[in-house]
């Protein structure tokens, strides 16, 4: 403790630091105290009922660490640690938890979280075109603290063009297919995954292949159409399309009228039409610029008669593409239109009128989703954040709920996702009230076979995701997302993924450690070219040199004494104090190798290497 | 008894010859007299032919023009002039600058019946490496990946599945099978050097081990279960003498300059190297690594861009091929030269060929094919199929079927639903010998 006094001369005054929650959040203090407090008695109930003992609350550091990482994606600094050690404050976890969920950090990093939930299932190899944009849209509104339930109608009824317009994503990463859209807003929304009803019926879920076609047929007019800027295709937009369109029908009747067309239009009669001359006919002038990339055969800028009448006819590369209603596929015969579907929202059985122009439907399936009448658009919600934050879900995996499901303490989840109803779908509010419980604050501890069946007894120790990890490296080895490209521990190249394409440092990392988040911890193992990253390097080993201006040089140069020097490093990479085992194993390796700073680089690459690092525990 | 101590004999491809692997087992159980070496032989030839088999594939990113490789159509105005050669099968022609590839031709199948829907990059791509068509709701394994998991030796201390650029990934089959990407083939791979001297990083690694028991006592034993296996496999991949597979440096001169020295050529060395240390699987994407620069996606000036690309791809091919045969590994490797779509018969005002999935052709050479031969027509005119269509299922069921893999094993996926390894198809009749 000495050490610590004298790193810091007065504590009183820094003590001032940790005031209490911000103003923006205290009003919903007590509401949260007061749920998590309802929760850990449910929960404290049925552990009693099957005998399971509950593990004790973690220690001051491990639940520091804890929040630090899942509400800011960051460790806390070795100063935090301590400071937050010996704050006397009877509710500091929770104050903590209030400063933490204030900071620019959080919106951050849950944005970076739900980039990763979407990116990961994209079927649209282009996403990078709406990472940034997403992102950042993203941020925005997690920093508002938007309900829930806003920032689902936005994802459902955006459209723009997908580098300016965030909220497009969704629709863009599914490539406008209404059969994609309608699995993946199931999934991200509900928590209900009727994808395999797109060819048959649900083998063990009660969900009609109709079903999941009536969906979809909320989708058909979503558009993904290029945006061409000077004549090169840019970008996507997302549009919407109330006409019937059949691209090869259109060309026709170009070609068949392209005399009459060039005659009408052709103002400076050099015989051909230019951009200029067609911007009055808008049907046409949509059109143009991807007329002129294939039927300008002799580039000049312009369309003859000619050109017009002999360019290529548009590949059927999306069959199905372009109608204003959806066709449910005929099986035995593919090849047919199929069974026209009428809109309709599965869960509660609200309709639409088929006809209807796409930004009515896609409103009134927002509406049908998001009401209070959709209890799975709360419950899939909580059992996510649940799950993201102790590591394990009501239901597993996370988005797989659905009434053939079986929760595990249903009544949690229920009493949850009824007061975040209540509370607006007010996301910060409930990210603090499981991380006021009881359960989420437990040491990780043993698995017992009791454990196995009774979820919730002790937390769980997960893998960081690659955004928390990065975010981690830079804060213990010292750097900053400013720093310019090339610098910093991102330099590498990974195996594709949802960051494929990836051009800043974070990004770059995040293609080598990314994981869909969705993915239930335990198949989440770590890759070969990770660990040769964070073995080798040379980043990160030039980073851990004894000598210069590393930080490591740094401690070693203000801790003479050993084991002081330990506990620092403890400090900075774990974020905790070394055990008295780990101690001795220190002290004997630093013995054993006879050279000081040979003896400190092992011992923060084997901590830079260690599983704890790469968890949250 | 006979399974455990066959377990024990390991059979590293190509390394362990019939004789050594005789060797082995009369150390062992023969010795012991407990199984005859008929036994052995019986039970286990099947698994031995098996985990010898590997595959490569020659991936043409961007859609190779059947018209300018292996379909050419001197006779008809869509075959835009492109000039033919004849090759060492009488009878089989294909388009010019292919020139090494056709002396080849008694070990090369063609097949000109390829066909398809997918008529978008990445959809053909992932569809042309799975099998599957992309859905949000399943990462389907590449067929990579599935082979992998059939054929590949546990013990060996390098990646299973190798590719040179990107490409898809395992899906659900997860960490084990997922292709370790190489940038730039011929030099060891990132981050595999080491920086301390072996001894000191032995140390550390020693270090970390003890230190991770605290957390492991603490409630994090699973995850620290796992994280030492894969550092194991990491740091004996490090250490492990096969590594040197991942640099050509020291081939000869000669042999480097018959696979060209350009990324697509570096890579099929590479590969050669790789098969020949005991890798199951390596992709080389001809436009997938830095550099790399084999864009078959030739929408303008095709004829320019595909003799450029065959400049790259023809040699190193033949080089390839003629290298596998000459070390013996030609009859248990299986090299597929394919795309994810064709090209259009008809040339569009730029001189280009745009994406045509309904015909395009695929070369096949190696473990049990029969060279030499063409598998089924397209049109006069290039515009159909006009005999023995192949669909890309069709072609997955020969490839497991030349691995001797069963290609409707069924995997579970992560939503408990059963996936096939191939999902339909049927083996292209007469391809392998």
């Amino acid at each position: 403790m000495c050490r610590i006094v004298c790193r810091f001369a007065s504590i009183a005054a820094v003590l001032t630091v940790l005031a209490g929650p911000s103003a923006v959040y205290a009003s919903d203090f007590d509401s949260a105290r007061d749920v998590a407090s309802q929760v850990d008695q449910l929960i404290a109930k049925e552990l009693a009922a099957n005998k399971v003992e509950p593990a004790p609350l973690a220690t001051d550091e491990d639940f520091l660490r804890r929040a630090t990482l899942d509400i800011t994606g960051t460790l806390p600094s070795p100063r935090d640690v301590t400071l937050f050690g010996i704050d006397p404050t009877g509710d500091k976890r929770e104050q903590l938890v209030g400063r933490l969920i204030n900071s620019e950090a959080y919106a951050e990093t849950w944005a970076r979280y739900w980039r990763d939930v979407l990116f990961s299932r994209a079927t649209n190899a282009r996403s990078q075109l709406v990472n940034r944009s997403f992102t950042e849209w993203m941020t925005g509104v997690l920093a508002e603290n938007r309900g829930w339930n806003e920032i689902a109608t936005d994802l459902l009824t955006a459209t723009g063009d997908v580098r300016f317009n965030g909220e497009t994503a969704l629709l863009f990463l599914q490539e406008g297919s209404p059969e994609d859209i309608a699995g993946e807003v199931s999934r991200v929304f509900l928590g209900i995954q009727m994808q395999c009803a797109n060819c048959h019926n649900h083998p063990w879920d009660s969900w009609k292949r109709e079903q999941f076609h009536e969906l979809a047929a909320f989708f058909p007019r979503v558009s993904v159409r290029p945006v061409q800027e000077d004549g090169m295709q840019r970008s996507f937009e997302i549009a919407s399309v109330n006409r019937d369109f059949d691209p090869a029908q259109r060309q026709q009747f170009l070609k068949d009228n392209a005399d009459r067309l060039v005659r009408f239009s052709d103002r400076n009669r050099d015989g051909k039409l230019t951009k200029d001359e067609i911007q009055e006919n808008q049907q046409f002038a949509r059109i143009f610029d991807r007329l002129l990339q294939v039927a300008d055969a002799n580039k000049d800028g312009g369309l003859s008669v000619k050109e017009i009448k002999e360019a290529p006819a548009p590949m059927p590369n999306q069959a199905g593409r372009g109608s204003t209603e959806h066709f449910m596929v005929d099986l035995s015969n593919p090849a047919s239109r199929g069974t026209k579907m009428e809109p309709k929202f599965f869960v509660t059985g609200l309709t639409a009128k088929s006809g209807l122009d796409d930004l009515d439907r896609r409103e009134l399936i927002a509406d049908y989703i998001t009401s209070s009448q959709d209890e799975w658009f709360s419950r899939a919600f909580v059992n996510r954040m649940w799950g993201e934050l102790t590591g394990e879900g009501f239901y597993m995996p996370i988005d797989d709920l659905g009434p053939e499901r079986t929760a595990s303490f249903p009544k949690v989840l229920d009493l949850l996702a009824a007061e975040f109803v209540k509370h607006d779908y007010d996301i910060k509010w409930l990210v603090s009230t499981i991380a006021f419980t009881q359960t989420y604050q437990r040491e990780v501890r043993p698995d017992s076979a009791d454990a196995e069946s009774v979820p919730f007894a002790s937390a769980t120790p997960t893998r960081l995701r690659g955004d928390q990890l990065y975010s981690s490296i830079l804060k213990t080895l010292g750097g900053s997302d400013d720093e310019p490209r090339g610098r910093g521990p991102g330099m590498m190249a990974g195996a594709g993924g949802p960051y494929r394409g990836a051009r800043n440092p974070r990004d770059q990392f995040g293609q080598l450690f990314g994981f869909d988040p969705s993915t239930p911890q335990a198949d989440i193992t770590g890759t070969v070219p990770q660990a040769l990253f964070m073995m080798n390097a040379p980043q990160i080993n030039a980073q851990i040199s004894a000598t210069g201006l590393t930080r490591l040089a740094a401690l070693l140069r203000k801790f003479p004494d050993n084991d002081d020097a330990a506990s620092e490093l403890y400090l900075m990479v774990l974020s905790r104090e070394p055990s008295d085992k780990e101690r001795k194993i220190v002290a004997d390796y630093i013995a054993e190798v006879g050279n000081r700073n040979e003896a400190f680089e092992d011992l923060m690459w084997s901590l830079l290497n260690s599983s704890e690092f790469l968890s949250k525990r | 008894m006979t399974t455990e101590r066959h377990e024990h004999v390991r059979i590293r491809r190509h390394r362990v010859s019939r004789r050594s692997f005789l060797h082995t087992v009369s150390a062992g159980a023969l010795a012991a007299g407990s199984l005859s070496l008929r036994d052995v032989m019986t039970l286990q030839a099947a698994e031995l032919r098996k985990q010898g088999k590997s595959m490569i594939l020659l991936w043409m990113g961007g859609g190779p023009s059947q018209f300018e490789t292996f379909d050419p159509k001197p006779d008809h105005e869509n075959g835009g002039g492109t000039e033919v050669i004849s090759t060492s099968v009488p009878g089989i022609r294909i388009a010019k600058g292919w020139e090494q590839t056709a002396g080849l031709m008694n070990e090369l199948a063609l097949i000109r019946s390829m066909t398809n829907k997918e008529g978008s990059h990445p959809r053909a791509t992932y569809q042309m490496h799975t099998g599957y068509i992309p859905s949000g709701s399943v990462k389907h394994p590449s067929l990579a990946a599935n082979i992998a998991k059939e054929l590949a030796d546990r013990e060996f201390d390098l990646p299973a599945v190798v590719s040179v650029g990107n490409t898809q990934g395992a899906g659900f089959l997860g960490v084990n099978y997922e292709p370790f990407v190489v940038n730039d083939p011929g030099s060891l791979p990132q981050n595999t050097e080491v920086s301390v001297a072996s001894s000191r990083y032995t140390r550390r690694l020693g270090l970390l081990d003890r230190l991770e028991d605290d957390f492991a006592g603490r409630g994090g034993e699973v995850v620290v279960k796992n994280h030492r296996q894969l550092y194991g496999k990491t740091s004996k991949l490090v250490l492990s003498s096969d590594l040197k597979a991942f640099d050509i440096a020291d081939e000869p001169q000669t042999l480097k300059e018959r696979y060209g020295d350009t990324v697509f050529g570096k890579g099929c060395l590479l590969a050669r190297r790789l098969i020949e240390a005991g890798t199951t699987f390596v992709e080389i994407a001809s436009r997938g690594a830095p550099g790399a620069g084999v864009n078959w996606d030739t929408h303008q000036d095709n004829f320019e861009q595909t003799a450029a690309n065959a400049a790259v791809v023809d040699p190193a091919m033949a080089a390839l091929i003629s290298d596998l045969k000459d070390r013996g590994l030609l009859d248990t490797t299986l090299v597929v030269w394919m795309g994810e779509f064709g090209r259009t018969p008809r040339i569009n005002p730029r001189g280009g060929r745009d994406h045509y999935p309904r015909v395009f052709n695929a070369a096949i050479a190696g473990a049990g094919v029969k060279g030499g031969q063409l598998i089924g027509a397209s049109t006069a005119d290039g515009t159909a199929i006009q005999d023995q269509p192949v669909t890309p299922n069709d072609l997955f069921c020969s490839i497991c079927e030349a691995l001797r893999i069963n290609p409707h094993k069924e995997n579970m996926s992560p939503l408990g639903r059963p996936m096939k390894i191939v999902d339909g198809g049927q083996p292209v009749p007469g391809l392998l010998g």
